[in-house]
């Protein structure tokens, strides 16, 4: 069942198998670590097939799923949740590295 | 130095880890060439640690009742920098999470573990968890008998213990031997609180049914006092009701806490008591020797005779005033004269707190390996703690600490914040704590306001889940999702230390993310306009009630 499917617009997201990193379904079927490439479905329909053929790539991924977002003014796409918007852009914060003493 | 007084793995330690990580290696590589499915591996990775978090997976990796040798901390140094991104969160269950490990380097995570006789088992699963202790076990003065030691005998027990490798959920198990609680025992599924009756014997408290979460409770004592050679048989006893009787049906009335306050403290000690007095006399009654065994691995250092004051420290005190105010919050009394313990602040102003760099974590080892017996504890508030300083030495390890930003004169203030990783990086999260916990330390930076506002504890978590212990912060901080906007709600009074536990109570409407700074600001500023002379904030609270604190929030600002 689609998850967090409020929105006409949405993408298939997932974590990669081998390292867990968030990837997404572009239009060749092939996972991409950029949501800018993401295949995009327009309605209810389009995303249904887009999810069923992300299950159909889903060897080299964990349990892909529906992620409604929203096109800004650039034409970007962009997550409408807040969760998402994180998991495509990682940490709001700098963590620190692995040789610093000091937060910067 | 050579860090002899830790408990060492024997053989059978050894060769049950060597056997599960060999294991778990055959798993993942089915795993990675498609021959077991998501849902086939996932309870198999769980089971050794590994979760899935929202960016990548995660490593949480045990430490026993918090304690870490200083060659145990450069291990886990070398595992962040060699197959994570160089830092590592400790978390409020003395734990150590790795937050992005890959999956094809996790069984060679856990080899570099073994060797320094770590793992990762059992910090996930409705299974009995890392048994957590007194931070300052053996080593406060107030304190009756090692904790330690009874952790250890629950670890081993508790270690792939067939009959409760699938409880109804998770169990959560810590121990005290202070009067003078360190551990929160009021507030885990079961807690135990070493205390000596009229007689001389020292035995257990047994509290069961505590615990955060959803649904907060403070435990209930089943026993006031259970010898201490009965321990392992009353504990078999409490999880054999608890697996019999807990709440299956529904993952949140499955913890033994719903089943204590369902059917009641006197029918939960009826039950307990009569599967007791069936097994007692079998062959979990621990021996003298059994446990004279165990106590020999955590007999203290031997301290050199050290002078209890220090004329350069003295002197530096006087003159420094960042030092003074760090003996002050971060220095505590040990039970041999000469010697401090001493709290390694993880949370410099403005840092996620918890967090630690490879750097950092090899400098604290360095440090521990110069003045602290090659030893470090991690709290369940998220610091370190160097256990065996000389007073002599304090000056040395201040500027030690302080060129790792680790000197934060903080520790018990209002900037030593808990807080849980949130929705930075956890998939259960509604709102993220982190972000909230740096711009609230930020605010409050300055060391002398901090020393003036005095002890007050902020806890912020990012789900009801209350990883972050939110509802025993003397401010809780609760993130939450209202139709895709993080909200925080605040509660008062909370408190866990020292036997005062309470569960604090909602202050009003949730604030916005922007506002959550200004109403702590708000709520520190009406607590120094009322407070009396030695009152903490949360006693101010509870003196003159909510009221003043609801209008400078919700009135004022």
């Amino acid at each position: 069942m689609a998850k967090n499917l409020n929105g006409e617009l949405s993408i298939v997201s997932a974590n990669r198998l081998v390292d867990g990193v968030v990837v997404f379904l572009d239009d060749a079927g092939q996972w991409t670590t950029t949501l800018e490439r993401a295949a995009l479905a327009r309605d209810g329909r389009a995303a249904e097939i887009l999810l069923d053929r992300a299950r159909a790539e889903a060897a080299s991924v964990i349990d892909p799923f529906l992620v409604a977002v929203v096109e800004n003014d650039e034409g970007r796409l962009e997550p409408l949740s807040l969760r998402e918007r994180i998991r495509a852009s990682g940490l709001t914060f700098d963590a620190i590295a692995a040789e610093a003493v000091r937060y910067a | 130095m050579p860090d002899t007084h830790f408990y060492r793995y024997d053989s059978y330690d050894r060769t049950l880890l060597a056997e599960r990580i060999a294991q778990f290696r055959d798993q993942v590589r089915r795993r990675l060439a498609g021959e077991l499915t998501e849902e086939q591996f996932k309870p198999l990775r769980l089971t050794n640690g590994l979760y899935l978090q929202l960016h990548a997976y995660m490593l949480r990796i045990a430490i026993p009742y918090g304690t870490l040798s200083a060659r145990q901390l450069r291990k886990l140094a070398e595992i962040a920098r060699r197959y994570d991104r160089g830092y590592g969160h400790f978390t409020t269950r003395q734990n150590l999470q790795l937050n992005w490990i890959k999956l094809e380097d996790a069984p060679d995570a856990l080899a570099a573990l073994a060797e320094v006789d770590m793992h990762a088992m059992q910090t996930s699963g409705n299974v009995v968890r890392n048994v957590t202790a007194d931070h300052f076990a053996g080593v406060a003065p107030d304190e009756i008998e090692d904790p330690r030691i009874w952790c250890e005998i629950v670890r081993q027990w508790s270690t792939l213990h067939p009959e409760f490798s699938f409880l109804p959920r998770k169990f959560k198990i810590a121990v005290t031997g202070s009067p003078n609680d360190r551990a929160a025992v009021r507030v885990h599924d079961i807690g135990l609180r070493l205390w000596r009756n009229p007689a001389g014997e020292t035995g257990f408290e047994v509290i069961v049914g505590g615990g955060l979460g959803r649904t907060p409770m403070i435990g209930k004592t089943l026993r006031e006092f259970l010898p201490r050679d009965e321990l392992l048989a009353y504990l078999e006893a409490t999880l054999r009701v608890y697996n019999r009787y807990g709440r299956r049906d529904n993952l949140y009335k499955a913890r033994i806490k719903i089943l204590v306050h369902e059917i009641g403290a006197d029918k939960m000690r009826e039950e307990v008591e009569a599967e007791y007095q069936a097994i007692k006399d079998g062959a979990l009654k621990l021996s003298a020797e059994t446990i004279a065994a165990i106590a020999r691995q955590f007999a203290p250092p031997v301290l050199p005779s050290q002078p209890a004051t220090v004329a350069a420290a003295e002197a530096l005190k006087l003159e420094d005033r960042d030092f003074a105010l760090w003996l002050k919050s971060n220095v505590a009394p040990h039970r041999v004269p000469g010697y401090a313990v001493v709290t390694v602040s993880l949370k410099p102003a403005g840092s996620p707190p918890g967090d630690a760099s490879a750097a950092q974590m090899e400098g604290v080892a360095e440090i521990a390996e110069s003045y602290s017996q090659c030893e470090i504890r991690v709290s369940h508030e998220q610091n370190l703690v160097l256990p065996h300083v000389a007073v002599a030495d304090l000056p040395a390890v201040w500027r030690a600490l302080s060129r790792l930003g680790f000197a934060e004169a903080n520790v018990g203030k209002i900037t030593d914040i808990i807080a849980c990783p949130g929705l930075d990086y956890c998939a259960l999260a509604n709102a993220r704590s982190i972000p909230v916990a740096q711009r609230i330390s930020t605010h409050f930076a300055e060391l002398a306001h901090q020393h003036d506002i005095g002890d007050l504890k902020i806890k912020i978590s990012g789900c009801i889940n209350a990883c972050g212990h939110h509802h025993v912060g003397h401010i809780g901080i609760l993130g939450v999702d209202k139709n895709g906007v993080e909200l925080y709600q605040i509660s008062l009074g909370g408190d866990v230390d020292f036997g005062r536990t309470a569960l604090g109570a909602i202050l009003g409407p949730a604030v916005t993310a922007d506002r959550v700074v200004e109403s702590v600001d708000a709520l520190v500023a009406t607590y120094l306009d009322h407070r009396a002379a030695g009152e903490r904030f949360v006693d101010t609270y509870r003196r003159v009630g909510a009221e003043p604190f609801k209008e400078r929030v919700y009135g004022a600002v």
